[in-house]
């Protein structure tokens, strides 16, 4: 294998790496705070959900990759890969977010409210008033629920190019896609560990520590680039 | 047959088995109170509320039935590249997954409750592990067969390239996801704080007041399952369900109105984030009714 063919490659996962980690901060997620609705954001821990919307979203790019007909080498059809994986994480999250809405304020009779911004950035709604006395929200109010949905994508383009990347290093599709998840958990759990527990979105105070954690996961997934290349090399 | 058809219905069959998968996993969940409610359990003895709810929480809901959806994906792909039916394949590997659960459920809830017996008086019920153990095999055995039918109808019917056992793991993984974000809110904030009026979530100050008395006699772990079996459990079946048919059904309906690669993927994208406005508008929908219907706190 020359110098040229692994270089591309080792970009597009080192690029991945860092877009999985970006589109965590983004995902609203209380932990077990949220399934008590003490506060806002969807009630698990962040590495699941991200894991669960990007594997949904890296089905989706594999089953599309597989198709007849699909060169990687052809930007267009690297496009189209990627775009399904972040469609596939959008439809995973975006329902995921609508149904736990539907127990929220039918089964447990909440108001879906936000704590870290006075008004919705987005429809403009008082939040405060809404608030149970005690806890920091709950729910998934508008501007948590586009949060998500921008951080599903992020994540389905992510893990999608990083199984592009591995397809292109010569990995058969069962490898590329256990290296593709292992790769995401890594750069998930990077980016959990500079959330620290829970975030309701990019106007949460928390958003603004993204730019560490998208450089840690930066560094970790060009070393983790390198080691693939070895694999790939037969080292 | 005309392919097309044959892949409609082996989505339909898979969002049916997924449907069916998703509300078994939160059941037995809230059975064996796993996952996020279960530290307001681990939290009730030390605030003085002894209980008889099972607990087995070590590690989290996805990745647990990750686990037990890979033990039964691999048995069953072993046994079909053995020559075995793949039905029955998948059988046999559900029923191993059922054990391997079992064995997890009997040392996570003793080394749970005897972490608080010495020190906050929390009895170890034998006889809530006996009665309980069943109702969880049972629920997570249906999770586990569902879930890997779906993820063999995925790698045989609907073009996906990956080996049933990395479809089966991404499945449970994705199933525990939906399971935690979704079921357990139901069982957690409102089962659990009956006590407290409905509506509003749980302040910090009330964390680990659990109730311990179900509508008849103390209140254990199958008289959550009963409850939330009206609306937490199939709630989470259904966006399981949802799941795996629309995401498939962008790509088929690609497939059906045809042209170059290109046209069929730009359809099957639009299709999905058709999807994903629909499922946005309903959202703030939901959430101006429920401003409207249950008001401030404080004005």
């Amino acid at each position: 294998m020359d110098a040229t063919s692994f270089i591309l490659p080792l970009a597009e996962i080192t690029i991945a790496g860092a877009i999985i980690n970006a589109s965590v901060h983004f995902v609203p997620v209380g932990g077990a705070p949220a399934a008590m609705a003490t506060s806002t954001g969807v009630g698990t821990g962040t590495t699941q959900l991200a894991a669960g919307a990007g594997f949904t979203g890296l089905l989706a790019a594999a089953t599309m990759a597989s198709q007849a007909g699909v060169s990687l080498a052809n930007p267009v059809h690297m496009l189209l890969i990627m775009l399904s994986g972040a469609v596939g994480a959008m439809i995973m999250l975006g329902l995921t977010m609508l149904i736990g809405q539907i127990i929220y304020v039918y089964g447990i009779g909440i108001v879906p409210a936000a704590d870290k911004c006075e008004k919705d950035p987005i429809t403009g709604d008082i939040q405060k008033p809404y608030i149970t006395p005690g806890t920091t929200g709950h729910g998934i109010p508008t501007v948590c629920f586009v949060s998500g949905s921008i951080g599903a994508a992020l994540g389905g383009l992510g893990g999608a190019l990083a199984y592009i990347a591995l397809q292109q290093l010569g990995f058969a599709a069962a490898i590329a896609g256990v290296l593709a998840v292992g790769f995401f958990f890594m750069n998930a759990v990077l980016a959990s560990y500079n959330i620290g527990g829970t975030i309701e979105g990019f106007h949460d105070p928390k958003f603004k520590k993204m730019p560490n954690g998208v450089i840690a996961s930066f560094v970790s997934s060009l070393i983790a680039g390198a080691v693939l290349i070895g694999m790939a090399m037969g080292l | 047959m005309d392919p097309t058809l044959i892949s409609l219905g082996a989505l339909a069959l898979a969002g049916a088995a997924a449907t069916v998968s998703g509300c078994a996993e939160d059941l037995e969940s809230d059975v064996g109170s796993q996952s996020n409610p279960n530290s307001q359990v681990q939290l009730g003895p030390q605030m003085g509320n002894i209980h008889r709810y099972f607990n087995k929480a070590i590690s989290g809901e996805p990745v647990s039935y990750g686990l037990y959806v890979a033990v039964a994906g691999t048995i069953a792909w072993a046994l079909i590249n053995a020559g075995l039916n793949a039905v029955l394949a998948i059988i046999v590997g559900s029923g191993v997954a059922a054990i391997v659960h079992g064995a997890y459920s009997v040392s996570a809830f003793l080394g749970r409750i005897v972490g608080q017996s010495k020190k906050f008086g929390q009895p170890v019920y034998m006889d809530v592990l006996t009665s309980h153990i069943g109702p969880i095999v049972g629920h997570g055995f249906i999770a586990v067969f569902t879930m890997t039918l779906a993820a063999y109808l995925a790698t045989t019917a609907l073009g996906n390239p990956f080996p049933l056992p990395l479809v089966a793991l991404i499945f449970g993984i994705t199933v525990g996801a939906i399971g935690s974000s979704t079921g357990d809110v139901h069982y957690g904030a409102e089962r659990e704080y009956q006590k407290y009026p409905f509506g509003g979530g749980i302040p910090v100050a009330n964390q680990g007041d659990i109730d311990i008395y179900a509508e008849y006699g103390v209140r254990n772990g199958l008289d959550s399952s009963y409850f939330c079996s009206r609306f937490g459990g199939p709630l989470t079946g259904l966006c399981f369900g949802l799941i795996i048919f629309l995401d498939g059904w962008r790509s088929i309906l690609g497939n059906i109105v045809g042209g170059d690669l290109v046209t069929k993927t730009s359809i099957a994208l639009l299709v999905g984030l058709l999807v994903v406005a629909v499922a946005a508008v309903i959202n703030r929908k939901l959430e101006v009714y429920a401003r409207n219907k249950y008001g401030p706190y404080r004005n």
